[in-house]
Formats: C-alpha cells, structure tokens, sequence
C-alpha cells in the first residue's frame, strides 16, 4: 500500500477504533472524561494524515486506488471495499476532519455540564460520525459511499437526538432519520439500476441516456433529502435540537454536505444527463431562495442558520446543475468553515444567555468581543462580502449560473444572496449590537480556550480559504482564474447593500419589521410542507399499514386460525361415530368385510 | 341320493335352529337352542367323516361352553324366575348386513365353479389326527394348551370376589340400581 | 352334498350370528351369537378337510385347526363370562351398552 493509501486509512480508522473501544467499555466510557480525550486524540490524529496527505497530492494529479472484494456472488466480485484518493477526496477529508476537531475542541468546554455518561456517550458518537464521514469521502464506488452515507444518517439521528428524554429531541431524530431514509430510497434504486445496466457500482461508466437520467435522477433524490434542498428540507430545522456543536458539525459542515459530494463525485454521471442537472438548477435556486426568505422571519439564531445552511446548499446544487462542479464543491469547503464558524460562535452565545434566542441577547459583542468578532467575521463571509472567503466561492458560483436558462436561476440567486446578507445583518445587530435583552445578556462573558481556539481557527479560514482557491482548483483539475467582473461586482454591492439595510432597520437596537417578513412569517406558520408530510404519513401510510395489518390479522391469520377451528370441529363432529357401543363396531367390520367382497367379486 | 337329502335336512334343521338361538326372547331358551345347534353341528360332522371331531364337539361344545353360559345366565339375572327378558333392537339394519355378509359371500362361492371339482381326499382318521397334533404340529399344540392355562387362570382372576373396598379392575363407579337380587354388590362405597 | 353346499350352510350360520350380535342387548346373547360363528368357521374347516386334498403329510391338517379353533373358543367363552360378571357386579344388570365407556 502507498503512503497515500496509508493516510487515508489512518484518517478513517483511527476514529472507528476510538469508537469501537468507547462502545465496548462502558466503564471507560462512563467517566466521560477519558473518553472526550481518546476521541480527540483520534480526531488529531486523523487530521495530521490528512493533512499530510493533501500535501502530498499537491503536485499530484491522477487516482490511488486500493481496493479489497467485498461482496462476492458465485466467484464472481460484485462490490469492493477500499480507498480511492485523488484531489477531491484528499481535500475533502481536509475539510472534514479539521472541522471536526475544531467542533470536538469546542465541545470539551461547551457540553462541559453534562453528567459524565452522557459526556462520553457524545463523544463516542463524534468518533462514530468522523470514520461514517471519511467512509463515505474516501469510497472508490458508489456502494462504499452509500454504506457510509447511511452510517452519518445513524449517526445524525443519535447526535440530534442526544437530549433523548426530550420529547421534541427524539421526534426531530426520528423525522430527521425518516426523511433522509426515505431519500435514500433514491440512491438505493439508481445503486440497483446502475448495477443492473453495468454490473459494477462505479461513477464512471457511460451508461444509455435514458438510464443515465434515471438514475442521477434517482442519486439526485438522496442529494435533496441529505442536504435538505426543498422539499425535503423540513428535517433540518428541527434537527437544530441536537446539541449546538453538532449542529455545526453536521448539519452545515459535513454531513449535509455529502449530498453536495455525491454529486461532485458522481460528476462522470451526471454529465451524461443534462434533464437531471436542470432539474437541480432549478430545484437548487429555488430552496436558496425559499429558504432565505423562511431564515428572515427565525427568532432562534440556530434555526436562522438552519434555514441559512438550506439555502446556501442550494447555491451549491444550482451550481452542480450548471455543471460548474467545482464552484459547487468550492462553495462547499469555504461554507463547512463559516458556517460551522457561526454555529461555534452562536454556541458561545447560546452559553452565555441561556437561550437561543436573538430577542435574549444584545449588545454581546462588548461583553464577548471574541465570539462577536468570530460571528461578525462568519456573517461576513456569508453575505459574500469581498476579501472574504465567502465572496470568491459565491462569485464561482454564480459566474456558472449565469447563462443558463435565460438568467433566471441567476436572477434568483442574487435576489437571495441580498436576503442572506439582510438577514445575517439583522441577526448580528440584533443579538451582538444595541442594548442588552435580558438579564443573561447584561452578564454575558466569553467562554474557556477549548470554546475560543475552535472560533479562532475557524475564522482565520473563513478568512483566508478564498486565497487558495487556486491550488484548490488544482487538485480538483480544472483550471481557476479570477476576475472582479460586472457580475463580481453585482454580487459585491447585493452583498454589502443587504448589511446597510439590516443596519438602517435592525442596528442601534431598532426593531422594523418589513412587510416581507411579515408575509414571510404568516406563509411559515402555515406549516405547509409539514402538514402535508404529516398528511401523507398519516392519512397514508399509517392507513395503508392498517389496512394491511387488517388483511394480516384476518385474513391471513383467519385462514390458518379457521383451519385449525375447522379441525377441531370436524373432530367434534366426528367424534359420535365412537358409540363405545360394541355391536356397533361389529357392524362396521361386517361393512368393511362386505365391501371387500363386493370389490373382490365384481372385480 | 339319501345322503343328499338326508345333508340338506340336517342342514336345514341347523340353520333353523340358529335362528331360533338369535332370536329368542327368553335367554335360557336361547342358551338351550344354541346347544341344539351345536348338536347338529356334531352330527353333520360326522356326516362329513370327522367323527373324532363330532365327538369333541359334543364334550367340549355341548357339554362345556353351553353348560358355562347357562351357568352365566343364571348368575347374572336382574331378578328372580326362570324368565329372563332378552329384547332385540335394530332389526332392520342387522337383517341388512347379516344378509349382505351372505350375499358377498355366497357370490363369490358360486363364482368359483372349481370348488366342487377334484377327487375326494382320504377320509381323515384319528390316526391321522394324532400324528398330525402330536408330530406336525405340535408346538401349537403345547401352545394351546399353555393358553388354556392362562385362560383358566385369567378367568378365575378377574372374576373372583373381592374384599369389600377393593376397586373393580377396569369399571368406573355407577350407581348401583335398586335389586333385590342377592348378588354381592362389591362394596357400599360412595359412588361418584 | 358337495363342498359348496357346506360352505353356502357355514356362511348362512356365519350370517345369523352375525344378526345376533348386531341386534342383541344382553351380553350373554351376544356370547352366544358368538359361538354360533365360531361353530360356523369350524364348519368350514372340516368341509375342506373333508372335500379337498391335505397339503402337510398327515392329511388331517382341516380339522386339527377345527380343533384348535375349538380349544380357543372355550377359552374366550371362560373370560367372556368371567368379564359379564363383572360386569353385573358393576352394574347389576348385563346389557351391553352399560360397556360403553370407549364412547367419545
């Protein structure tokens, strides 16, 4: 095995061993603190093999690939297990374990409180969710990729769920659990098709048009329920249950970004199905609209980036519909830092108010100049101000979007990046600017080291990550280059002209409420989405359920039951034949004789 | 010519007295008639040249088995007199298969013509009789006779009296009706 | 007389035993219908003894099984009774459906 190959083992093992051990014993487990230390000891660990394995492939171009059979059928290999680097895989799993580290520092002080079982109940599951995502990051087949994909869903449901005796935790689990699993129908189907047209479960086959279609189409359904792109979004505010950390690990950085991942890997496929990659323009540019507008109307500032991470996904599947792949897996690196940078921060202010709410806090940035400064920093590079490494990734972006279908998905894309700069501009002022809400806010204070050094690390990235976009695109393959065009500059003033609106409503704490919100506001408490899954959950699927436990208990049932009742009767009625009479008995001989002969003689 | 007729008339008187054995009302008669009928039997043995055999009938059927169930008779009366009821019931469906039993088998006697062909054997004579019982056969005969043994003893066992409280091998418990016969109830127990 | 007129009279005894047992109520009856068929068996023994040739060396192999036959019936006649007592004793009566126990 080569070194590459090494690392990339080291990076995915070295956390499934630390959870493996953590699960087997609970002793261990159970005192909380040496199990935090085995978990990011591993996660250190498996960010210096990545790290020195993206160095390694700076230079590189081409794939290592180191595979074992997997599922065998009749001597015949039809899945393999193993390691596939190249650029993307390498600098995803940069990505992926720096912010996990980061998150998995954060949480040593945040989740402080918690009894010590819980504690190291979170941080075995951290260990289980790091190897499930680098799984899934360094999978040679799609096969491998959807093994790990579920096993982030597995994850995900535990970690949002953490709180499980809260009844509003364990639902947000299960909806989370069942809305990416009924997705994950999606990508079951397009694996069954794929290996059903080709035999293998690789990306890069050349497949018939229509089967192509079919079955991006069908990948696509797993993309929309993983990174919650509409419909399939409702998941993702809810899941905001989860402890804040994870919240910033998964649900922004990583895990719903692997919808974003399955794409950018499966590219091969996608390119041979324009329908599909129209139907996620405009699907993507759709949910970054709706999901921009819904983040305006949020007084949680978890939930505002809940809806904010749902809306900066669709820029990303607009931008794979576009077939401007690496602006959409650009995006998808400079987001994982600022929005985990703005989860992280908000988690500190969540800590220090006692509350997730906006209309709580005030004027924190005075009492936290840090994490304010951190959250300003993240909003900042949200809202695609320049120098900052949102504004390169969104302008990539963009740049691909802008010709197709007559500039409307362009068009929308705008509008929402004036949104996201409005509303991230609003929630700064209002909860870091102004006078404090509340009584926690009046004594806020910042938190430890293990909160600061994560928000810190983060913000230099969100700061910097724009500056090597170059080499990025190197390692992807496609060549970059920058230029502050008109479009460049659109999206610039869009960006800063959002904040100045916030300011002109929301700073020196001022509170209006444009009419757009409050329509806004009145659409979301409709619940629509919701109402109709619950709708179909209920009215259909519990009915379809009954009605075949009905057919199950009666019929079914009822058969065998009726045989047996049936036997018993018989018996019942068969039983006066035994008079215990003798001569009887007699008579039956006498038959059974006659009939013999009878027999005997006609013969 | 005369054996013919003379066969057929025992036969017929056989058959005749049969009928009465089953048919009588009165139990001793038909002990009486069975007896008869045996006699006949005896005789048309001897019609048929197994005169040793006519003679064993006569002791051991006449004179044993039809002595022992007069005997049953009389000591299983529900009361006093010599007359002891024994009704009939189901007529119709004994005369129905005792007369498809006949049926079935008189087809197929008359369905096989060869029977009455082929010479006439050997008479059989008590010569015959002992070497065949004493040399051929003769481990069915130890047989037999340890059976009888058994017999006697299996007889006298089950029908011995008991002890009054003793259980009655294999009867359950009714309730005895009202008699004045003198037959021992076994015990005055409870009964369930 | 020939053989099948033995056989047609032993299967005519048969047959009325037969209607004695089926129509019977006492128990003693129904032991006496039984001695009839015996007695009708034997009777066929001793006719093919009579009509048809021996197969074992001695000849006289029909009517030493008749005497076998004999010998059992005395022996079910003992314990007939021996049980008819008994009966009588459980009951005070011997009709035969008082023996019904076997019934369902």
């Amino acid at each position: 095995m080569s070194r590459p190959i090494t690392l990339a083992l080291v990076a995915t093992l070295t956390p499934a061993l630390v959870a493996l051990f953590l699960a087997a014993t609970p002793f261990i487990r159970r005192r909380g603190a040496p199990a935090a230390a085995l978990t990011v000891l591993g996660s250190v660990v498996s960010f210096g093999a990545a790290v020195m394995l993206l160095l390694s492939r700076l230079g590189q171009t081409g794939t290592e690939l180191f595979t074992v059979p997997w599922i065998r059928s009749s001597a015949r290999v039809i899945a393999e297990a193993g390691v596939h680097v190249d650029g993307v895989s390498a600098s995803m799993l940069a990505v992926v374990c720096f912010v996990a580290l980061c998150v998995q520092v954060f949480s040593l002080g945040y989740m402080h409180d918690e009894p010590p079982a819980d504690f190291g109940r979170y941080f075995t599951y951290h260990a289980l969710f790091l190897f499930s995502m680098n799984v899934l990051v360094i999978a040679p087949n799609l096969l491998q990729l959807f093994v790990g994909w579920e096993l982030v869903g597995v994850t995900s449901y535990l970690l949002i769920g953490f709180y499980y005796k809260k009844p509003s935790a364990a639902h947000a689990a299960v909806k989370a659990f069942w809305v990416t699993k009924f997705a994950d129908m999606g990508i079951l189907f397009a694996l069954l098709s794929l290996f059903v047209a080709t035999g293998t479960f690789a990306w890069n086959v050349k497949l018939e048009p229509a089967v192509a279609t079919a079955v991006t189409m069908l990948l696509f359904l797993g993309v929309v329920g993983k990174s919650a792109q509409f419909p399939l979004h409702v998941w993702l505010p809810d899941a905001m249950e989860g402890p804040t950390p994870v919240s910033a690990l998964l649900h922004a950085a990583t895990m719903v970004a692997a919808g974003v991942f399955l794409v950018v890997r499966a590219d091969p496929l996608f390119v041979q199905s324009p329908t599909t990659r129209t139907v996620m323009l405009v699907l993507g540019a759709v949910t970054a609209l709706f999901a921009a507008l819904l983040a305006l109307v949020q007084t949680d500032i978890k939930k505002v980036l809940a809806y904010s991470t749902c809306s900066q996904l669709g820029y990303m599947v607009a931008a794979l519909g576009a077939g401007s792949v690496l602006a959409g897996f650009f995006h998808l690196t400079t987001h994982a830092f600022f929005k985990a940078l703005l989860f992280l921060a908000a988690g500190s202010a969540i800590h220090a108010v006692h509350s997730n709410e906006i209309g709580k806090m005030g004027g924190l940035f005075k009492k936290m100049p840090l994490t304010g400064a951190a959250f300003a920093i993240g909003a900042l590079a949200l809202a695609g101000v320049p120098g900052l490494s949102g504004f390169f990734s969104k302008d990539l972006v963009l740049e691909g979007v802008e010709h197709k279908l007559h500039h409307v998905p362009y068009v929308i894309l705008l509008a929402t990046a004036f949104l996201t700069a409005f509303y991230m501009g609003k929630v700064v002022f209002v909860a870091f600017f102004g006078p404090p809400s509340s009584e926690q806010a009046k004594h806020a204070h910042e938190p430890g080291w293990s909160m600061k050094l994560p928000l810190v690390a983060l913000a230099v990235l969100a700061v910097v990550a724009g500056y090597f976009a170059a080499p990025f695109a190197r390692l992807y393959g496609e060549p970059y280059h920058f230029h502050f065009g008109v479009g460049a500059a659109v999206a610039a003033a869009l960006g800063l002209g959002g904040i100045a609106l916030a300011w002109t409503m929301f700073g020196g704490g001022k509170r209006e409420n444009p009419q757009v919100m409050v329509t806004v506001e009145r659409i979301a408490q409709s619940r629509a989405v919701n109402r109709l899954y619950e709708f179909g959950y209920r009215r259909v699927t519990l009915a379809m359920a009954d009605a075949f436990a009905w057919f199950d208990r009666y019929v079914i049932d009822g058969m065998i039951n009726w045989l047996g009742y049936f036997t018993i009767d018989a018996g019942r009625r068969a039983r006066p034949m035994q008079t215990g009479f003798a001569p009887d008995y007699v008579l039956a001989v006498v038959v059974g004789a006659v009939s013999l002969a009878a027999w005997a003689v006609l013969r | 010519m005369t054996a013919s007729v003379g066969f057929g008339f025992m036969a017929a008187c056989t058959l005749v007295s049969a009928i009465f054995v089953v048919r009588s009302k009165n139990l001793i008669r038909a002990a009486l008639w069975l007896g008869a009928t045996l006699l006949l039997t005896a005789a048309l043995y001897a019609m048929l040249d197994a005169s040793f055999l006519a003679g064993v009938q006569v002791l051991l059927y006449v004179g044993g088995i039809s002595t022992l169930l007069i005997f049953g008779v009389m000591m299983t009366r529900k009361h006093e007199g010599l007359v002891v009821e024994a009704e009939t019931v189901n007529v119709p469906r004994g005369v129905f298969a005792a007369g498809a039993l006949f049926g079935g088998v008189a087809a197929a006697i008359k369905m096989t013509p060869e029977l009455d062909s082929g010479v006439r054997p050997p008479v059989v004579t008590a010569n015959d009789l002992g070497r065949g019982l004493l040399i051929d056969h003769v481990l069915a005969f130890e047989v037999v006779s340890l059976l009888l043994l058994v017999a006697i003893i299996g007889a006298v066992v089950i029908a011995r009296k008991r002890d009054p409280g003793a259980e009655v091998p294999g009867f359950v418990r009714r309730p005895l009706a009202a008699k004045a016969s003198s037959a021992k109830p076994v015990a005055n127990e409870v009964s369930p | 007389m020939t053989l099948s007129h033995c056989l047609l009279l032993a299967s005519a005894l048969f047959a009325v035993g037969v209607y004695g047992i089926l129509t019977r109520r006492q128990i003693v009856a129904v032991l006496l219908s039984i001695e009839l068929m015996a007695n009708a068996a034997n009777l066929v023994f001793v006719s093919f003894s009579r009509f048809r040739p021996s197969m074992s060396g001695s000849g006289a192999q029909g009517q030493i099984f008749a005497l076998f036959s004999l010998a059992l019936t005395v022996a079910e006649v003992a314990v007939g009774l021996a049980i008819v007592i008994l009966v009588y004793r459980a009951h005070g009566d011997t009709r035969i459906d008082l023996a019904s126990e076997m019934k369902s």
